[in-house]
């Protein structure tokens, strides 16, 4: 009887748990089609201000921004650590953080002065067990980064940058290229490889003769750290969306599996019960069997 | 009479893709009005309003610096901030005016920032009413 009544005991917890993981599930789905609806309209902005950088670059311009450039030394490196503000979306953290952890170490390895950020509680409680010290912390993005926030943080890098106190920036996080593929990477965001971005199609026929207003280069100053700060908010938009289809993944595998235990557990109860009313049928019938 | 596509973004949003008769916004030094068939042009914004005329009505939005790219009949509008000129928020503009008032500048670069936040503070102010 004992063993039964446990059965039972674990079937309603499992039944329990699946309820929470199947609502999970649904929440991060509608969470990860607001985010993805967000990140595509946010393409648009990039997509423009990759279109007025080839008309600039259609001007025999020389390109040439403090963003740009490569700095004589690069002795002061930031690395910035994009995780989630909450768990249970599988390896989703554990992936970001292990790029970061290796990075880390070669910068360690070349003694450069390195300056630690890092964005959700997850990624902050992880480090601190490790015993990093972070210089930076925040906590403010959920899984709808707004503009302004990280314009704020752009516009310190930008001006670290310029005044030589960061000399390279990489940011560790999770990039989004399918629905059905996201990679944990680390990227160099400074110094600016390319502007031009991933497309890079020669149909330079069709140029258009454009009028700068004030000129070309003038143009350029401004529209470099426009394109840095595209490129943050992309990263921090790609991190939010990523978060949501890591979680959703999770959940539907937690769900799934509690739907194998409760079928399990629930052939063990009925077998239990059975051996149970079994043997105390024959009790029974051999008790009436000695009376006789 | 052939029309204008105004399309303005804004890097979370799309924030208006509308066809309209014709066009004003702030460049970096002043005004400038677009109609249809205008020249292709790539320049920088300044603070101050986006006014533009469709059959649909009138618009008019607040725009916080950025680039535009006119090519053909459609000019986009790249801006970090973009607002109907109705949602101001006319006591916040002024606290920024005077915040920016009150900064004294020491570098060069100081100064021009201060420049442009007193300058759009002003705009914000002039176009709340």
């Amino acid at each position: 009887m004992a063993k039964a009544r446990a059965i039972v005991k674990r079937l309603k917890a499992v039944k329990n748990i699946r309820k929470i993981t199947r609502t999970m599930e649904l929440i991060a789905t509608a969470r990860f089609k607001k985010a993805m609806d967000r990140a595509s309209e946010a393409a648009a902005y990039t997509q423009k201000i990759s279109e007025i950088v080839a008309d600039l670059s259609a001007t025999d311009l020389d390109f040439s921004h403090p963003l740009l450039e490569t700095p004589a030394s690069d002795e002061n490196s930031t690395l910035l650590v994009l995780t989630s503000n909450r768990g249970l979306c599988g390896g989703y953290n554990a992936s970001v953080m292990r790029n970061a952890n290796s990075r880390l170490k070669e910068l360690r390895e070349e003694d450069k002065n390195i300056t630690l950020e890092v964005s959700g509680k997850r990624g902050i409680a992880l480090l601190k067990f490790q015993g990093e010290s972070m210089d930076e912390q925040f906590t403010n993005f959920e899984d709808q980064p707004g503009f302004d926030e990280v314009d704020v943080i752009a516009k310190r890098y930008i001006e670290e940058y310029e005044s030589g106190k960061l000399n390279r920036l990489d940011i560790a996080y999770t990039r989004f290229e399918t629905v059905s593929r996201q990679s944990a990477v680390v990227e160099t965001l400074l110094p600016i490889g390319s502007l031009g971005g991933d497309e890079k199609d020669g149909d330079a026929d069709k140029a258009v003769d454009y009028e700068f207003l004030p000129s070309a280069a003038e143009i350029l100053e401004e529209i470099v750290p426009a394109a840095f700060k595209a490129r943050l908010f992309k990263c921090f938009l790609d991190a939010a969306v990523s978060e949501q289809i890591a979680r959703m993944v999770a959940m539907k595998g937690a769900t799934e599996n509690a739907g194998d235990m409760i079928s399990t557990l629930s052939m063990q109860y009925n077998r239990a019960r059975q051996t149970q009313i079994t043997s105390e049928l024959s009790e029974i019938i051999g008790g009436v069997a000695a009376l006789e | 009479m052939a029309e204008l596509q105004l399309v303005v973004v804004t890097p979370e949003t799309t924030l208006i893709d509308q066809p309209v008769n014709g066009l004003r916004f702030p460049l970096f030094d002043g005004q400038i009005g677009v109609l249809p068939g205008r020249a292709p042009v790539v320049g920088r914004l300044g603070y101050g309003e986006l006014s533009a005329s469709s059959a649909g009505g009138d618009l008019s939005y607040f725009i916080d610096g950025g680039f535009v790219q006119i090519n053909g009949s459609v000019v986009s509008i790249l801006t970090d901030r973009a607002m109907p000129s109705n949602e101001i928020d006319r006591a916040e503009a002024q606290a920024a005016l005077e915040t920016a008032n009150s900064r004294i500048p020491t570098t060069d670069e100081e100064f021009t920032s201060k420049q442009r936040d007193l300058e759009r503070a002003r705009r914000m102010i002039q176009l709340a009413k």
